[in-house]
């Protein structure tokens, strides 16, 4: 029997990564690249498309040749594919948007070890239909970009005075009556801490997430 | 001295998980005893001491632009760069498996106290972040990439034993539900980040 | 064919290298102008900023056109070379420690904005934790700085990194690198701030001094090769009379 497209079943293929099993705060997986370039929401924003488009391409490349692949090197097969899209997408970021290329520098190259890339290839497009496999894909992106999103959207505004590099229109005021950046928020810590307390809103809301002593 | 400098930056100021949050995966997961977090430790540093010179070396004979002149003159204009993160992951994956294989050979023990997390070192972020730290800050000499990784290697041992001692301690204390686990730990990496700060400016 | 099999496995493993290695090399290729593109933009918009002119990855070729019009290259004694000034990678240069001093090549443009001369130097240095670079224009008495931007890799945010600041590069303008008795004094990055009055010091970055020091460092270390040159031309140039006027220099 074949599903609709967009049937409950896919549905919460993309919204379960995005809530009880985001991949960075449940599931533990790809903080890595995640956090060193949170400093700013425009780095956090190229980052998340970066990984959307691997996550998504590797998703479906491997799904159409789950049946082709040799059992003896897949993980390998997995590796290179992975790879390889990074590679591409590392040209095309210094083609079409140096800037951005120039702040991520080598954490564009470090989506390869992103855990939750390989941890999806090998749980789920190894085995599954490509519509599934790309909306599983999709879903964990999303996921993992939501958060990398908040915790820059905190640390630019908090830290810079500024969202996407532009001033906020009220801050003025603020600097006026003495309110000043808070430094600390630019300092890599601080992702962590951020994170941190993030986790500790989606437990609170969520008791069964609570881990056990 | 420079080499001084560079090892003791790796291991306090630009510490792979205080200051770049690299392997962070293999970090939480690891880091509930101290024991396995030493065996996760150690390995890291073997790797990152030996597939980062390998990678340097690759970099400067291949990869980098007019790398190839030793092919001959008119190998000049070669920039395989593009083909760089293919290389390096290779390598590393490469360098892991011969690890591996050492390992199981030489000691045994050592082997299955490490099971999984051997192969999961391939595709920990820190080493592959080392070796693309060191294609972006083009050191000069391979003494230097080596002292930079051992240095990376020494800094990530830190993080994740003394990680481990504070959790196996946490355990008796009344951190709220919500933060269990998880979420303390990464409070508590911040913190241990913000203090290790305080060695910034540090010059031998 | 049995996909567990050796000869499917290789097959396999041959083919799947093959494709990525073609695609990999097809892509950079195609795109290899547009990223040579880019890092030409960045210098002219470096370049640019020096004489206080912002320009943006768009505008950048037509402004530096508008406003360079020449660009030399001299050595480590102060003669002029043959050679593309534009091409020439300082950072690259200054990381070589296989080149002898005497290969050095140190470029130099001259700009033209609102009817005066300008020189603009580029530099490059060694901050706290990495290298730091920095482009500084000179008038046309090559002794009074018109304007200097500077930048870094990894300096600290909030300290070292703030070298790249309008309150950091102001200060820089007017001042000189020759004193009153025609010495070469450079200019100082003081740490506690500079003297009131004094035309050879700017303010150093609390809690950033070694930033500043190295900035202090990259401005003599720089300066001083290309001042060699600049001796040579007042010297053997006519407007001798019309710098003597302006900076009482006395000359032998």
């Amino acid at each position: 029997m074949k599903n609709s497209f967009f049937s409950k079943q896919h549905r919460k293929l993309i919204s379960d990564p995005m809530g009880d099993q985001n991949p960075i705060t449940i599931q533990v997986l790809g903080i890595c690249s995640a956090l060193a370039i949170t400093t700013q929401l425009e780095n956090a924003l190229v980052m998340t498309m970066a990984v959307i488009f691997v996550m998504i391409s590797a998703s479906m490349i491997i799904s159409i040749l789950r049946n082709k692949i040799p059992n003896r090197i897949r993980i390998i097969v997995q590796l290179i594919v992975v790879a390889a899209l990074v590679a591409l997408v590392d040209q095309i970021l210094k083609a079409f948007l140096p800037d951005a290329s120039e702040k991520l520098s080598v954490f564009i190259g470090l989506i390869i070890t992103n855990c939750i890339i390989m941890g999806r290839l090998e749980a789920f497009a190894m085995g599954n239909k490509v519509w599934d496999s790309f909306l599983d894909a999709l879903g964990n992106a999303l996921g993992y970009g939501w958060i990398l999103v908040a915790v820059a959207f905190v640390r630019e505004l908090f830290g810079s005075g500024k969202l996407m590099g532009y001033e906020i229109p009220g801050f003025d005021y603020l600097y006026d009556l003495g309110y000043m950046n808070n430094n600390l928020m630019i300092l890599p810590p601080m992702a962590l801490i951020v994170v941190g307390l993030i986790i500790w809103v989606q437990r609170s809301r969520n008791k069964e997430l609570i881990e056990e002593n | 001295m420079d080499l001084i400098n560079i090892f003791i930056k790796g291991i306090f100021i630009e510490n792979m998980i205080f200051a770049y949050f690299l392997g962070m995966c293999s970090y939480l997961a690891v880091s509930k005893t101290v024991t396995t977090a030493n065996g996760l430790g150690l390995a890291v540093i073997f790797v990152l001491g030996i597939t980062v010179p390998v990678n340097y070396i690759l970099e400067n004979q291949v990869l980098k632009a007019g790398a190839l002149q030793w092919l001959g003159e008119n190998f000049i204009d070669v920039d395989l760069n593009v083909l760089s993160l293919i290389m390096f992951i290779a390598v590393v994956s490469a360098m892991v498996q011969l690890v591996e294989m050492i390992i199981e050979r030489f000691s045994p023990g050592l082997y299955s106290s490490l099971g999984i997390f051997l192969p999961l070192i391939a595709v920990n972020c820190s080493i592959l972040g080392g070796a693309l730290f060191m294609q972006e800050r083009q050191y000069s000499t391979i003494i230097e990439a080596t002292s930079f990784a051992l240095g990376s290697g020494v800094g990530w041992y830190l993080a994740i034993v003394a990680i481990a001692a504070i959790r196996e301690k946490i355990r008796y204390s009344n951190v709220p539900a919500p933060l269990r686990g998880l979420g303390i730990t990464y409070i508590i990496t911040g913190l241990m980040g913000i203090a290790f700060m305080c060695f910034m400016g540090i010059k031998i | 064919m049995n996909k567990e099999s050796n000869i499917y496995t290789f097959t396999f493993a041959i083919i799947m290298v093959l494709v990525v290695g073609v695609l990999l090399a097809v892509t950079s290729e195609v795109l290899q102008p547009r990223k040579k593109q880019n890092k030409a933009d960045k210098k002219m918009i470096d370049i640019l900023s020096a004489i206080g002119i912002d320009a943006t990855r768009a505008n950048a070729k037509e402004k530096y056109d508008q406003y360079i019009y020449d660009a030399i290259i001299i050595n480590n004694t102060g003669d002029v070379i043959e050679g593309s000034a534009f091409n020439i990678d300082v950072l690259f240069q200054y990381r070589d420690k296989t080149l002898n001093p005497e290969d050095k090549k140190y470029p130099m443009f001259k700009a033209r904005k609102d009817n005066n001369d300008y020189s603009i130097i580029p530099m490059v240095g060694s901050g706290l934790w990495g290298p730091i670079w920095g482009f500084v224009s000179l008038e046309s008495d090559y002794k009074t700085i018109y304007g200097a931007a500077f930048n870094h890799k990894a300096e600290t945010p909030g300290l070292g990194a703030e070298i790249n600041t309008d309150i950091f590069e102001d200060p820089f303008k007017g001042k000189q690198i020759i004193n009153n008795d025609g010495e070469f004094v450079s200019i100082e990055v003081k740490k506690g701030g500079a003297e009131e009055g004094n035309l050879y010091q700017v303010d150093g970055i609390t809690g950033g001094t070694i930033t500043s020091d190295g900035v202090t460092d990259m401005l003599y270390n720089t300066l001083k090769i290309y001042n060699t040159y600049f001796s040579s031309i007042i010297i053997s140039d006519d407007n001798i009379d019309t710098l003597s006027i302006n900076n009482n220099i006395e000359l032998k």
